[in-house]
């Protein structure tokens, strides 16, 4: 009987641990809070820092996004949560945008930014219902970083309004 | 072999190989899976194994067993043969010449020791002098050839090295905490490989053949 129960329990342990592996492999985790953040979030037991995420809207709305950065990246440690990582996109193109031209070292990582989102929402599909954005889907705000990478030699641009 | 052993040491051992052999700690962090050759390379050394009375599948896989311990012995095979793989990536240099040169001398070593098909305590040895001076190659001549730091006398002699070899000899530098984590992981390997079931003793089976 004791056994069993090493053998059953052993075969748990190895395929829980090669799951972990290939999770791993899977996904390149990049630091420890990644990792536990992602297993978390594997189990559904994943939750943002709410405290950071509010710190982080404060900072956004007063236009200080290196700041609002800093707060939700603390608020989303993991970058498993679509609403986080979509504000963080929306950072990234609200600081890299301009009249003249826009940052595309700047839109590049809110690209980034927006595919996590776009990759943890399901079904692809997120909308942020917040009456201070202009753009409240993930897809248009990509579409608006995919367009600020891409070079724009039009007159017409100094006339844009920033979103 | 006890069922701790079989059901939970061997299979963590093995996976924690495989875990460990393809990581890459940067920055960034990566996780490397093995190369195509690093998996016809585990093919070879699972058939040299078996060959060699290393790995007896009989010992993990049977009629005569639960249903439940041969779950267990295929995880067994499984994971030695991910740690393997593993172990054979981390083995070889990551490009240029030394690649080439390494990935045809483990073809040839291993269908050597295939064809001569040593017994169990001669492979065990042959395997260890293997890593062994695999890992030296790698971690130690290579990586200090491959190491942008030193005096003038030393990047001098860098630079004829490359110039001869069009520079295809020279590595990417490696982070120091590298060499540390290939040596753990091909010992933890060896160690798994040296842990697996053995053939059973024959004098019981002679003993009752003759009476």
């Amino acid at each position: 009987m004791r056994e069993r129960i090493v053998r059953a329990g052993g075969l748990v342990v190895v395929v829980a641990y090669a799951a972990t592996i290939a999770w791993v492999y899977a996904r390149q985790p990049q630091t420890m809070a990644q990792v536990s953040g992602g297993l978390a979030a594997g189990l559904g037991a994943y939750h943002i820092d709410e405290a950071s995420f509010v710190d982080g809207l404060r900072f956004f709305r007063r236009d200080q996004f290196m700041e609002a950065r800093a707060a939700f990246d603390r608020a989303d440690p993991a970058q498993r949560d679509a609403a986080t990582q979509f504000y963080i996109s929306y950072t990234y193109y609200r600081e890299g945008w301009g009249h003249l031209y826009d940052d595309r070292r700047l839109f590049a990582r809110g690209l980034e930014a927006v595919d996590r989102a776009i990759a943890l929402a399901p079904k692809g599909r997120l909308v942020v219902d917040d009456p201070d954005l202009q753009m409240h889907s993930a897809d248009e705000l990509k579409a608006e970083l995919q367009r600020g990478v891409q070079r724009d030699l039009s007159p017409l641009r100094v006339f844009r309004s920033r979103k | 072999m006890s069922a701790a052993r079989e059901a939970v040491a061997l299979p963590v051992l093995f996976l924690t190989v495989a875990l460990l052999g393809g990581v890459s700690p940067g920055p960034p962090v990566a996780f490397v899976p093995p190369p195509l050759f690093a998996l016809v390379l585990a093919v070879l050394l699972m058939a040299v194994l078996f060959r060699s009375g290393v790995l007896i599948p009989a010992r993990l896989v049977d009629g005569s067993r639960s249903a439940l311990a041969n779950a267990n012995g295929v995880v067994v095979i499984v994971t030695l043969y991910a740690a393997t793989a593993q172990a054979f990536h981390l083995l070889t240099p990551s490009s240029g010449l030394p690649l080439l040169l390494f990935d045809g001398f483990l073809l040839v070593l291993l269908i050597n020791t295939f064809v001569t098909s040593p017994d169990r305590v001669e492979l065990l040895r042959s395997l260890m002098v293997i890593f062994g001076s695999g890992f030296v190659l790698k971690f130690i001549i290579l990586a200090s050839l491959s190491d942008p730091a030193g005096g003038r006398l030393k990047r001098a002699l860098l630079l004829l090295v490359e110039g001869a070899t069009l520079g295809t000899l020279t590595q990417e530098p490696m982070p120091p905490s590298v060499g540390y984590i290939a040596f753990f992981t091909l010992l933890l390997f060896l160690v798994g490989v040296w842990a697996l079931p053995a053939a059973p003793p024959r004098h019981h089976s002679r003993a009752m053949t003759r009476s």
